[in-house]
């Protein structure tokens, strides 16, 4: 049967079909979507299926819970592997009993925001293998090869996508679901599971080099009863030139030989570490030009040098280290068309006149981003702003450091709030260094609820331990939302999906050792504007919750409040409303032959109100009735 | 043989529901199929756009110079998919400009609807007219303006009509007979006004 999913959805099929009894992970795009698809149907399927806290805690479960046997798999985005990372060292050297497979999205072209950073370097840091997905079939087939590797060699895998294969759907292929039961049996061995002292730590190293051995083996032809194949070889009669690539590029590079009707010998790999040296050596052998296709960072190229050198035969090695490509960004049909020109010493016509498009891109209306239509982060970065202005403080004088979801956003117009963006937490370790380094004002962090329990409780345990005097804001508007809505431990209304119990920010922050904690409802401007004020006044570590549902929730769970309305009458056409805070629900009527310039609030409106508090006209009204 | 289709517009008008119902529409023909989409911001008033890829295809974006049909739901975006319009392929234009919040707020241009059609021109595509916000209204649903322009695209690339309802039917069972009837509403405006036919 063939149905039409995308990479994330096609890797949850993967995960039912290969037997995985745990399955968890932290939302990140481009990985978000394994869980979300896998999440309803937990019960149906009978195994355990959950957002952790942050992907370390995630991954330490997955591990354990493969550790007594089970197959498990655990995904994130890339920025995710940085927080597994310390866990994910010594599990990869400890090995595991079951099957475990790490999924990874990268996001080459930074699509997401956050740093472009290529994971296949923790496969290498780590000594875990790691396959590279190169369609959306790969994604589903692989899993279960993933998981057949992890088991043969007794250690986790990592499993690499990235946006283009992620996010894109493509019909695929589904296939039979193993029937694994497996009863959960953990055998106490603290020479494997323990680092205690030197000779077992150096002898699991060796177990984790040996594993690779394996896996190398297993890997290097590798067909499976279906006819899947990790590394395919394709040598063309009469041609010296090569090409050698792994992962999404796939598809363009087809494409492009398609289109051109070009004729060369090509390598894929699709275990990116260890790579497939034998099959490396026998490519080069036919060639004497080679060109390495492979997103952002040249692992396989500098490789390929090594084993070119070994061979002790003169092969060009075209790809980043001679700038054919580019370390940056995702490489389009346009991109491998350019490389393949080098390689092959050929011009490939395109036949578009750049000029044109030059012009189009001048004309191309940008469109910046708003908070949603009653996004409750609007009213408090609104309330912030005020309450700074009401304190005498210039706007470009309060550092307020931001951190990771839909909170950022206040760094945008018209807010300007926020002046940092690292990673998930570090508003708050920010905000210390610079009163440490001697800001003397004051200094504000702003974090959302699922940051916060993430990695933001041990900076703020810190600040209260050092006693520096901040103000943290936590916008808690009950989900992870960025990502597309998924539960975390502050969330509510779990909708009899899952069965777990509510942390309440408060709670932590009063255990914490908190003593100036203030709750507001960011729709109600005027007194979160004072709290906040007070907050910042306050000489010690405070903390104001910012706590409304996120509007787009809100609205699904037939939450209704009052629209507004514009009166006409009043309205100057001043745009106040507007240009303080950007509702996508305000539209602006210039003046014609027939009206003056007015505002108008369409019937979007959520009814958060806000903008009765900018208007200096009271031109805003409550709709009564509907009416 | 391939078929590439470039729908683009803001978030909020249905770009990405329209791609999906083709992209099934190819996997239920037994064909190969590539759908992606760009959503990023599409919530809070930002630029969507998805691309949909049927026959023998194997990259999941559609190369420049290639596009079978492009849908352009708001004027302005339609600026983005010219690198992608193959010379003698069809732009369905919406007569629709939505103005970013930043542009009503603050002084703006906006490009002028001559200008647009000037670089249609240039890169040698048809250009078929339509108000889908009117035909949707006259069909009883506002909102199906993605679905008239559905009906519009289905009658140029010579879709089969009754599939196309069943795809209707499977994606769309609520408010069923006014998405028809805007589907119908798209198909025969195109039909009655031009004879171009592509695949």
């Amino acid at each position: 049967m063939k149905k039409l999913l995308t990479g994330n959805e096609a890797i949850a099929e993967g995960v039912i079909e290969s037997g995985a009894e745990v399955v968890t992970g932290y939302p990140g795009t481009p990985s978000t979507e394994v869980i979300l698809t896998l999440l309803p149907q937990e019960k149906e399927l009978g195994i355990h299926i959950e957002w952790s806290v942050n992907e370390k805690v995630a991954f330490e479960i997955a591990a354990a819970a493969a550790w007594a046997g089970k197959r498990a798999l655990v995904t994130m985005k890339m920025s995710g592997v940085n927080v597994a990372a310390d866990s994910l060292a010594s599990i990869a050297y400890s090995g595991c009993t079951g099957g475990l497979v790490i999924f990874v999205a990268d996001d080459p072209g930074a699509n997401a925001g956050m740093p472009e950073q290529d994971s296949r370097h923790y496969a290498k840091s780590m000594v875990v293998p790691m396959l590279d997905l190169a369609s959306q079939q790969e994604c589903l087939d692989y899993v279960k090869v993933a998981f057949d590797i992890s088991e043969k060699i007794g250690g986790p895998v990592f499993l690499r996508s990235t946006t283009e294969i992620a996010h894109v759907a493509s019909d695929v292929v589904l296939g039979e679901k193993l029937n694994i039961k497996r009863e959960a049996h953990f055998e106490r061995d603290i020479v494997k599971y323990t680092k205690a002292g030197a000779a077992w730590c150096m002898a699991q190293h060796q177990d984790t080099l040996n594993r690779l051995t394996e896996a190398s083996k297993i890997a290097e032809n590798y067909i499976s009863e279906s006819g899947i194949k990790i590394n395919e070889i394709h040598i063309e009669a009469g041609s010296k030139c090569g090409v050698i690539y792994a992962g999404a590029v796939q598809g363009n590079f087809q494409e492009v030989l398609k289109r051109y009707n070009l004729k060369l010998s090509w390598l894929k790999i699709g275990m990116v570490h260890p790579l497939p040296e034998e099959r490396i050596k026998e490519f080069l052998k036919n060639i004497d030009r080679v060109l390495i296709l492979e997103e952002l960072d040249p692992l396989i190229e500098a490789e390929v040098m090594r084993i070119a050198y070994l061979l002790n035969r003169e092969v060009e090695i075209l790809g980043k280290f001679d700038k054919t490509l580019s370390l940056i960004g995702n490489y389009s049909f346009k991109k491998i068309k350019n490389a393949l020109e080098v390689l092959l010493k050929t011009k490939l016509e395109s036949g578009q006149d750049p000029k044109i498009l030059e012009r189009a891109k001048k004309l191309e209306v940008k469109r910046p981003t708003s908070f949603c239509i009653g996004c409750p982060h609007r009213g408090t970065y609104f309330a912030l702003n005020k309450a700074i202005k009401n304190l005498k403080y210039k706007k470009d004088e309060i550092i307020i450091t931001g951190d990771i979801g839909c909170t950022i956003l206040g760094m945008s117009k018209p807010f300007e709030s926020c002046w940092t963006e690292v990673a998930m937490g570090a508003s708050i370790g920010l905000a210390q260094g610079f009163k440490w380094a001697g800001i003397k004002k004051p200094v504000i962090a702003t974090i959302g609820d699922s940051t916060f329990f993430h990695a933001g409780i041990p900076p703020l345990i810190n600040a209260v331990y050092q006693k520096v005097p901040l103000t943290i804001i936590i916008l808690d508007n009950g989900w992870t939302a960025m990502t597309g809505f998924e539960e975390n431990p502050g969330t509510v209304n779990l909708n009899g999906v899952t069965n777990t119990r509510r942390v309440d920010i408060v709670e932590i922050c009063q255990g914490c050792g908190i003593e100036d904690i203030q709750i507001i409802d960011p729709y109600q401007s005027k007194k979160a504007t004072e709290s906040i004020m007070k907050a910042i006044e306050y000489t010690g570590v405070s903390v104001i919750v910012s706590r409304r549902e996120c509007a787009l929730q809100a609205k699904r769970k037939k939450v209704k409040l009052a629209k507004r309305k514009v009166n006409i009458d009043k309205c100057t056409g001043c745009r106040i409303c507007l240009s303080s805070l950007a509702c996508p629900a305000m539209v602006f009527h210039p003046k014609d032959a027939n009206n003056k310039a007015y505002m108008e609030i369409t019937s979007a409106c959520f009814g958060c109100g806000l903008c009765e508090f900018t208007c200096p006209f009271g031109a805003i009204e409550v709709i009564k009735d509907g009416k | 043989m391939e078929s590439n289709f470039y729908l683009i517009g803001v978030g909020g008008q249905g770009v990405i529901r329209l791609g999906q119902i083709i992209a099934d529409y190819g996997l239920k023909k037994g064909k190969k199929v590539k759908f992606f989409k760009e959503v990023g911001m599409a919530q809070r008033g930002g630029p969507v756009h998805c691309e949909i890829r049927i026959g023998n295809i194997f990259g999941s974006r559609i190369p420049p110079l290639s596009s079978d049909i492009v849908v352009v739901m708001e004027l302005s975006e339609g600026l983005k998919s010219l690198e992608f319009i193959k010379p003698g392929g069809t732009i369905i234009l919406n007569r629709k400009k939505i103005y970013p919040i930043d542009m009503m707020a603050y002084p703006g241009k906006y490009p002028q609807e001559e200008e647009i059609i000037r670089l249609i021109k240039e890169v040698k595509a048809k250009i078929i007219w339509i108000e889908a916000g009117k035909i949707a209204s006259e069909a009883g649903l506002p909102i199906a303006e993605n679905i008239v322009l559905l009906g519009a695209l289905s009658f140029i690339s010579l879709f089969d009509k009754e599939s196309m309802m069943n795809m209707l039917r499977k994606h769309i069972p609520r408010e069923l007979d006014k998405n028809i009837a805007a589907f119908n509403g798209g198909y025969k405006i195109v039909k009655r006004n031009n004879n171009m036919k592509i695949i």
